[in-house]
């Protein structure tokens, strides 16, 4: 049960985006790209941080 | 009726200026921090390393220090418009207001309410929900930039809104053209991204100073690593949409993208369009309109702002001359609303509406009409008013030009910087390359110096008007007495000097403490050190 | 009736809403400012009761700011001539509001008793003045105001501010709101703080309840011997809005209480206020604060809803030319506008309502003075 509470609201949440994102598209292509630049920025920040620490997994070696 | 005095005026223009440009020493920071500290607690929460948190939490305490003046400041910015352009507020209330109490409503109520529990939900939340409470921080902070550029982009472009005669004032007639106006969304994106270079640089630039001195080297290696790669797509973002601006001012506002170019004469005057130069160095004049010293590099100028070699880009003395028709117009406009004004009568009223369009040139041509009355200009001075207010359509070209330039040069520098900081730092050659982090670190201010000038660029570019083609700066004032302005203006010298005097004194003191080493025994919430445990230096 | 007249009726009842959640919210934490130096006697204590509206201030000051935005997009040409005619007293507000979220951040973080003491003055000031402003501003609107309009919509002002500083009535006002901020800001005190915060505030609590109840009633007796304004000739609500024509305006002395006659019933306004102020005071003698609070907030609303019933529909009226005075018929925006507002407002309250609660409800509990010791967060 509580699964398909997890999955309904997964899917709520993704109909949401989509909506916001078609509309987005359709009328503000510049906001449009500012949601998707802004979560992109913030994964590749993030996957740096990680790269960073599977590089220096063993000893300290040079930064 | 009288126009305001014009020292008046220029102490209000002043004095908005100082205290705009102030609050935006801070507010770029706010839009990019929040969201690298969001991408740091991201890390965090899915790693589970104890270093990503303290790095939300050593970030998070130098942002603190810059929120709060950037919140009290804003306030300044929200009264501003009534106290001081009361004339402006009453013309364009109906529509520039709405964005603004929606920015409260839907922004700036997440915004601060979140970033409390930011601060002082960490023992109180789940992991999840204080990340949840992070990036709604972060996203409210941005919502807020959104909703006051879709007001600024209302004064460069007036979209969404028409003048009500029976009211004396713009009226909000389209949602959507307000909201989706290009102004807006250029705007938007171009100052939030600036502000994502800011808290990169921000970040960076300290981290830098860290692994100089060989402190807290794990934690400044990690900090580094994540601010140059968020600051490298990010500068790229804005480099795009500042050219996305530019020709958005190219379409709709040739006064201001002639005066950033320094273009006096058309670009075709030369010969051809395509060959035109785009002006490394000049230095404009406007007495003789003219530039002294020009350095261009040729076949530049079209592409980069028509995007196409054969258009002609008009120059400001076309731009003046095509003004004095408008400003007749103007003229018959405006006497025509103001009969209308005091009996209703029709036939002033499709007077009115057939020249409408040109009605903000007649108050353009107000300033010099006999009297400053429009209806005392007579067929034998018509000619002399005009001429006059034909140089008034312009704005100041040598302000204009090099603060476009300042900005856009620093724009291509952090490019580079980021581009060889993200190198070196995946390389993990950061500590080899000395130079760069010195780089990084006099870097910081930069950015905060690249947003001020974008914004000059854009506020100085728009003159005379306050509202495009609408209303002119000296006319949207308030009416106050010159004892007013010197007390207001005196004051906020004061305490503003007093703030960002402590402000840096914080931010230097924080910044050199460095990050805190954790007590390992003590349990939970009083796990971290006390806030003074150990001296300044 | 029209909808446009719907619209500026249900936008004043709004603006009355705004201006009590900006009393009841910053009021409370103007009065822990206010209160500082009396509730915290060591640096301990004051950290303490910083700290017990520490997650919340932000947050509360929005509906400053969101009053500020409101009545500039509702009643655009309210906000431009109101701001502008009282600019001395404006500015001495800014100055005294933006001092207070430095003074939060900053006034901690160094460990210096000078510092400190420095940053505690600010709270003083930045939490009376306001309030004192706040209240005044409402004395002076319901005297009256010297402004005109020129043809373009321009305002000029007829009276210098001294006279708006300086007069009996709104000075009365601006003490009596002073009191009422010292009421909340107290019971909050009492909620959250313990010994010997608790005790400190709460004497400060039934203080200013009862000084805020007295002067509302001395008020009270005191509008029936100032000018109100009245209409004289046939008002249209649904008129395009502008204060440059319409219908001829007279000062009569007791005018702020023909509503009152006329409709008997809202009689329950001041009741209410009188209710709430007692009322709080006594629950905050039988050390009840919760109660307290929300009789507190229902003081506020009485008292704010007690002068807008008294002016409706003036907003602000203007001693110099009356005609030109400012009402929710002429003062407000346009029908588009005053719809997209309020589908703004009806989608975004709730929401607000709903995180700030949410916000109120994870910070629970009293603050302790040992955890604020060791709290790297706290102020």
């Amino acid at each position: 049960m509580g699964k398909l509470f997890t999955f309904v609201g997964l899917g709520m949440v993704l109909v949401l985006a989509l909506v916001l994102a078609v509309v987005a598209g359709d009328y503000g292509p510049w906001y449009f790209a500012w949601m998707v630049g802004t979560v992109m920025i913030v994964l590749i920040a993030g996957c740096g941080a990680v790269l960073f620490d599977s590089q220096h997994e063993k000893g300290k070696g040079e930064i | 009726m009288p126009l305001i005095d014009p020292s008046v005026v220029d102490l209000s223009r002043l004095q908005f200026a100082l205290t705009a440009l102030y609050h935006f020493l801070f507010v770029p920071l706010t839009l990019g921090m929040t969201f690298l500290l969001a991408a740091m607690e991201t890390v965090y929460v899915i790693t589970g390393k104890q270093i990503y948190k303290d790095m939300t939490q050593f970030w998070g305490k130098l942002f603190a220090i810059n929120f709060a003046i950037g919140v009290a400041t804003g306030l300044t910015m929200e009264f501003e418009f009534g106290t001081n352009w009361s004339m402006y507020s009453h013309f364009v209330g109906d529509v520039f207001g709405t964005p603004l109490a929606i920015e409260g409503l839907m922004a700036f109520f997440m915004e601060s309410t979140f970033i409390g529990l930011m601060f002082f939900g960490w023992d109180r939340l789940s992991k999840p929900g204080h990340l949840a409470v992070t990036y709604l921080t972060a996203l409210g902070s941005n919502l807020s930039a959104l909703w006051i550029l879709i007001a600024n982009g209302f004064m460069q472009n007036p979209q969404g809104a028409s003048f009500n005669p029976d009211t004396m004032r713009m009226e909000f007639n389209s949602f959507l053209k307000l909201v989706f106006s290009q102004d807006a969304q250029a705007k938007f994106v171009h100052t939030s991204i600036a502000g994502f270079v800011t808290g990169a640089l921000f970040v960076m630039g300290i981290s830098a100073f860290y692994i100089l001195r060989k402190q807290h080297r794990e934690f400044a290696a990690r900090s580094f690593r994540m601010a140059a790669l968020f600051g490298v797509i990010s500068s790229l973002a804005v480099v795009t949409l500042g050219d996305a601006l530019g020709r958005l001012d190219y379409l709709v506002q040739p006064t201001k993208i002639a005066a950033i170019e320094g273009l006096w004469q058309d670009s075709a005057a030369g010969g051809s369009a395509a060959s035109a130069p785009w002006l490394l160095f000049a230095l404009p004049d406007q007495a003789t309109q003219s530039n002294r010293a020009e350095i261009g590099i040729p076949y530049v100028l079209g592409p980069l702002v028509a995007h196409s070699f054969n258009t002609n880009i008009p120059g400001l003395i076309t731009l003046e001359k095509e003004a004095g028709p408008r400003i007749e117009k103007g003229i018959t406009a405006l006497t025509a609303l103001k009969a209308y004004g005091q009996d209703h009568d029709a036939s002033a009223l499709s007077t009115f509406k057939a020249n409408e369009k040109d009605m903000g040139y007649g108050f353009l041509a107000q300033r010099y009409a006999p009297d400053q009355d429009l209806n005392l200009i007579t067929p034998a001075n018509q000619s002399e008013v005009i001429a006059k207010a034909e140089k008034d359509t312009i704005p100041n070209v040598f302000v204009t030009f090099w603060s476009f330039r300042i900005m856009m040069f620093l724009g291509f520098y952090f490019v580079a910087l980021f581009a060889f900081a993200a190198y070196f730092s995946l390389k993990n050659q950061l500590e080899r390359n000395r130079w760069l982090l010195k780089l990084s670190m006099w870097s910081i201010p930069l950015p905060i110096l690249a947003c001020e000038f974008g914004w000059i660029t854009a506020e100085a570019g728009r003159q005379p008007w306050s509202v495009f083609g609408y209303l002119p700066t000296f006319q949207a004032a308030s009416s106050h007495g010159l004892g007013y302005m010197v007390f207001s203006l005196i004051g906020f010298a004061l305490l503003y000097s007093a703030f960002i005097a402590a402000e840096l004194y914080l931010m230097f003191k924080f910044a050199r403490l460095g990050p805190q080493p954790h007590h390992k025994e003590a349990p939970e919430a009083a796990a971290t050190a006390p806030m003074f445990a150990a001296p300044a230096e | 009736m029209e909808l446009y007249v719907v619209l500026k009726v249900v936008w004043a009842l709004l603006l009355g809403v705004l201006l009590s959640g900006l009393a009841v919210m910053v009021g409370m934490d103007m009065g822990v400012g206010t209160l500082l130096r009396f509730v915290g006697k060591t640096d301990l204590e004051r950290r303490t009761a910083l700290n017990i509206i520490g997650p919340h201030w932000d947050g509360n000051q929005v509906w400053f700011i969101l009053g500020g935005g409101a009545i500039f997009a509702a009643f655009p040409t309210l906000y431009a001539t109101s701001f502008s005619v009282f600019y001395v007293v404006m500015i001495l507000l800014l100055f005294s509001m933006i001092m207070r979220p430095v003074a939060f951040e900053y006034r901690s973080k160094v460990n210096a008793g000078k510092w400190r003491g420095v940053w505690d003055w600010a709270f003083l000031i930045s939490g009376a003045v306001p309030m004192i402003v706040y209240g005044a501003a409402f004395g002076n609107v319901m005297q009256g105001v010297g402004f005109h309009y020129g043809w373009d919509g321009q305002y000029y002002q007829d009276e210098s501010f001294i006279w708006y500083l300086l007069n009996p009535f709104a000075l009365m006002c601006g003490v009596m709101s002073l009191a009422l901020s010292v009421q909340q800001g107290g019971t909050m005190l009492m909620l959250r703080g313990e010994e010997p915060i608790f005790s400190r505030a709460r004497k400060a609590a039934i203080g200013g309840g009862l000084v805020g109840g007295l002067l509302f009633i001395a008020g009270g007796f005191w509008i029936a011997h100032l000018n109100g304004y009245a209409f004289t000739t046939p008002v249209t609500p649904g008129a395009p809005a502008t204060p440059l024509e319409g219908p001829a305006v007279v000062q009569m002395t007791g005018a702020w209480l023909h509503n009152y006659a006329a409709y008997p019933i809202l009689w329950v306004l001041p009741l209410l206020g009188l209710v709430g102020m007692f009322g709080a005071a006594l629950l905050n003698l039988a050390r009840k604060p919760v109660i307290a609070w929300w009789l507190g907030a229902i003081g506020w609303i009485g008292a704010i809803f007690t002068t807008g019933a008294s002016m409706f529909p003036f907003l602000m009226p203007s001693t110099t030319n009356p005609s030109q005075s400012l009402t929710v018929w002429n003062a407000s925006g346009s029908e588009y506008n005053l719809g997209w507002m309020l589908f703004f407002a009806l989608v975004f309250t709730p929401i607000i309502i709903c995180y700030t609660s949410w916000c109120f409800y994870v910070m629970r509990g009293k603050v302790k003075a040992e955890h604020v010791a060791h709290d790297e967060h706290s102020y």
